[in-house]
């Protein structure tokens, strides 16, 4: 890989044959793209081969990239579509019913005071692994990808609005957590459904 | 502390945990696996690559026949050649031909060309043509829409 080169540049040079720019992309994205698999399906196994699964498709698709876009969002779009199948093959449930959100806490002073404290990377990697995936999923490509609620909706297949919903639940959600970690319960231990 | 600030501390959090690393032939994996993937021609390229090999078999076939012909004839050719003025003379025997194949081709399109101007009196002219058309359309269009409200209502 040349330095400097950015995402476009490699991927017209894929498009024009030559399959070696694909390494840089792999280097780009590779950290990226598994870290993202492994905290949607929380296996490294099944993490590596979504992730090798995502890059395959998506250099048998390169021509289909719309360069009008973030090369970024296109990759992870992939990522979500893969992980979403395997998440669906291992039986997991899909559901936006009402019930799902009946216990979000109400965000009180006294629950902010105690959250606020117990905030850190590792807490809420911890949290995140023990979200429901589609909401793990927005708040991963909203803080940690650094895209918008357009661009996460570009991802994931579904309106700007759900996406932004789906943000203030996870956040909620993640408060919650929280605040049970400090009251020293397991947060969310029973949630392995899709969203 | 207000739950906006609880926010940014969740954002900046998550903004931090760090990207992990896929173990160390994953590159090497994917890279041997898209050397064996066969990318799809574009649609053009598969037409182009279907033209050549027709023209390809063509050109053989020819190749082949003319051979045929040249080696049936190999003794009559070679006279030809061989006698003074022979090939000057094979060179008229073309262009006369040619010439021949010329007018005859030319007297072809006139009477094609004469053919369908006598076809052509005989037409309605286009705005006719056009007219009738619409009309048949709007008739079609009708009864199929009439068709259609009949089968709801009776709900077949």
């Amino acid at each position: 890989m040349i330095m400097g080169e950015t995402d476009i540049e490699l991927v017209r040079r894929c498009l024009g044959g030559d399959n070696s720019a694909f390494a840089g992309i792999l280097e780009i994205y590779q950290d990226r793209i598994y870290s993202f698999a492994l905290r949607l399906l929380k296996d490294q196994h099944a993490a590596e081969d979504a992730a090798q699964e995502t890059f395959v498709k998506a250099f048998r698709g390169l021509s289909s990239y719309n360069s009008a876009y973030p090369f970024s969002s296109w990759l992870f779009r992939i990522a979500h579509n893969v992980a979403m199948d395997v998440l669906r093959a291992g039986n997991k449930t899909v559901s936006m019913d009402e019930e799902d959100f009946h216990e979000l806490p109400d965000p009180a002073r006294s629950v902010e005071d105690s959250v606020a404290a117990s905030i850190d990377a590792a807490r809420i990697e911890a949290l995140l692994g023990s979200l429901p995936p589609l909401y793990s999923e927005a708040l991963l490509l909203a803080y940690r990808e650094d895209m918008g609620p357009a661009e996460i909706a570009r991802v994931i297949g579904a309106p700007e609005g759900t996406v932004k919903a789906r943000l203030f639940r996870a956040r909620e959600l993640v408060k919650k957590g929280l605040k049970l970690k400090v009251e020293g319960v397991q947060p969310f231990g029973g949630f392995d459904r899709i969203n | 502390m207000d739950a906006d600030n609880t926010d940014r501390l969740i954002v900046r959090a998550i903004a931090a945990i760090p990207y992990r690393r896929p173990s160390a032939g994953f590159s090497a994996k994917v890279m041997a696996e898209i050397a064996a993937v066969e990318v799809p021609l574009p649609w053009w390229e598969s037409v182009l690559t279907a033209s050549g090999l027709i023209v390809a078999v063509w050109a053989a076939a020819l190749v082949f026949v003319s051979a045929r012909l040249v080696y049936v004839n190999l003794a009559d050719i070679a006279a030809l050649f061989i006698q003074p003025g022979g090939f000057s003379q094979t060179l008229n025997l073309l262009a006369a031909r040619t010439a021949l194949v010329m007018v005859k081709a030319a007297a072809a399109l006139k009477f094609a060309s004469g053919l369908l101007s006598a076809a052509a009196a005989g037409l309605p002219a286009w705005h006719e043509t056009a007219a009738a058309a619409l009309l048949c359309s709007a008739a079609i269009a009708a009864l199929s829409k009439s068709g259609r409200v009949s089968v709801q209502k009776t709900g077949i």
